[in-house]
C-alpha cells in the first residue's frame, strides 16, 4: 500500500513539472511586460522572460535532486 | 456568449438573471447579456456545491463509531490516503490541513466528474474555474507560510541560503511562486477540456465501444487530475512551512 502511495506520489510530481517550465517562462515575460507598460522602459519584457526561464530550470533541477535525494 | 445553453443554466438564466445581474452590478461586473448572466460552469458549480452539501449533511447524520457505513468508509479511506500523502510530502502535523486539501480534493473531484453525466458538463473546462481554485490555494499556502514561519523568516526564505545571492534569487522565486497558480490552471483546464474534446469527437464519429473508452479515461483523467491539484498543494504547503530554511 505504502509503495502504491509512493509510486502515486512520484507520478504527481512529474506531471507538476511537465508545466512548470512554459508557465514560469510565460510568467516572467508577463510580468517584465506589464512592469514595461507601467514604466515606459522596453528592456525589462526581455530582462523578466530571462529570469522566468531561470526560474522554470530552477524549480525543475529542485524537484529532480530532491527526488535523487529521496532515493 | 456562451456555445449552448445548458437546461439547468436556462432555468436559472429564466428565474434568477435579476439576482444575479445585482450581484454583478454590485461588483461593477458589465454582463454582455442581461437576459443571460449565468453562464454553464456557474450553474455546474452550485449544482456540485449542493450536492457536496447533502452529501456531507447525509454522512454527517449516519457517523457511527461502532457501526460505520459504507458512505462513512469510502470518506475515511479518502480522509486517510490524504493525510498519509500529506505526511509523505513533508508535512509533519497533517491533521489541521486535511481539511483544505479534502475540501479540494472532492470538490475538483465531483466538478470533473460532473461532466459524465448527459446533460451536465464540467466546470473545471473553462479556465475560471481551476484559476479560482488555483488561486485560492495560492492565498492558502502563503498564509500557512505567514501563519507557520512569521512575516520576516517566510519572507526571508525568497531570498535563498545566502545573502549575497539575494538580488539573483529573490526575482527567481517571486517568478517561480507566481508561475505555480497559472500552472495548477493550465494542467487541470487542459486536461478536463482535452478529455471532453476527444469523447465529443468520438461520439459524433460512432455510438459504439469508442465513446465508452474515452469516457472510461476520462473519468481516470477526472481522478488524475484532482489528485495531482491537490497533491501540489500539499506540495506548495509543505514548502511553505518547512522551518530548515
Amino acid at each position: 500500500m505504502k509503495d502504491k502511495q509512493n509510486s502515486y506520489l512520484m507520478l504527481s510530481r512529474y506531471i507538476g513539472l511537465a508545466t512548470l517550465l512554459p508557465t514560469a517562462t510565460f510568467v516572467g515575460y508577463a510580468i517584465g511586460y506589464l512592469l514595461d507598460k507601467g514604466l515606459g522602459t522596453h528592456f525589462l519584457k526581455i530582462v523578466f522572460l530571462v529570469i522566468g526561464i531561470v526560474a522554470g530550470f530552477v524549480q525543475l533541477i529542485r524537484e529532480l535532486t530532491r527526488d535523487a535525494a529521496e532515493k | 456568449m456562451q456555445e449552448h445553453e445548458l437546461w439547468l443554466t436556462a432555468l436559472f438564466n429564466r428565474f434568477l438573471a435579476g439576482p444575479a445581474n445585482s450581484i454583478l452590478g454590485l461588483f461593477r461586473v458589465k454582463v454582455e447579456d442581461p437576459a443571460h448572466p449565468w453562464a454553464n460552469w456557474m450553474t455546474m458549480e452550485l449544482l456540485v456545491f449542493l450536492i457536496a452539501i447533502v452529501l456531507f449533511a447525509v454522512l454527517r447524520s449516519q457517523l457511527s463509531v461502532d457501526k460505520p457505513g459504507k458512505l462513512q468508509h469510502i470518506f475515511e479511506v479518502i480522509y486517510e490516503f490524504l493525510r498519509n500523502n500529506a505526511e509523505e510530502v513533508g508535512i509533519h502535523h497533517p491533521t489541521k490541513f486535511v481539511a483544505y486539501f479534502g475540501t479540494l480534493f472532492i470538490f475538483i473531484l465531483f466538478c470533473n466528474l460532473i461532466g459524465v453525466i448527459p446533460t451536465f458538463e464540467s466546470p473545471t473546462m473553462v479556465p475560471y474555474v481551476p484559476a479560482g481554485l488555483a488561486l485560492a490555494t495560492f492565498a492558502y499556502y502563503n498564509f500557512q507560510g505567514f501563519r507557520e514561519q512569521g512575516v520576516f523568516r517566510y519572507l526571508a526564505h525568497f531570498a535563498g541560503p545566502m545573502p549575497a545571492l539575494a538580488p539573483v534569487m529573490v526575482p527567481i522565486e517571486l517568478v517561480s511562486h507566481m508561475a505555480r497558480p497559472l500552472s495548477l490552471t493550465i494542467r487541470l483546464f487542459a486536461n478536463m477540456f482535452a478529455g471532453e474534446q476527444v469523447t465529443m469527437a468520438f461520439l459524433k464519429l460512432t455510438f459504439l465501444v469508442a465513446p465508452a473508452i474515452f469516457m472510461g479515461l476520462h473519468v481516470f483523467v477526472a481522478l488524475l487530475q484532482a489528485y495531482v491539484f491537490t497533491l501540489l498543494t500539499m506540495i506548495y504547503v509543505s514548502a511553505a512551512i518547512e522551518h530548515e530554511h
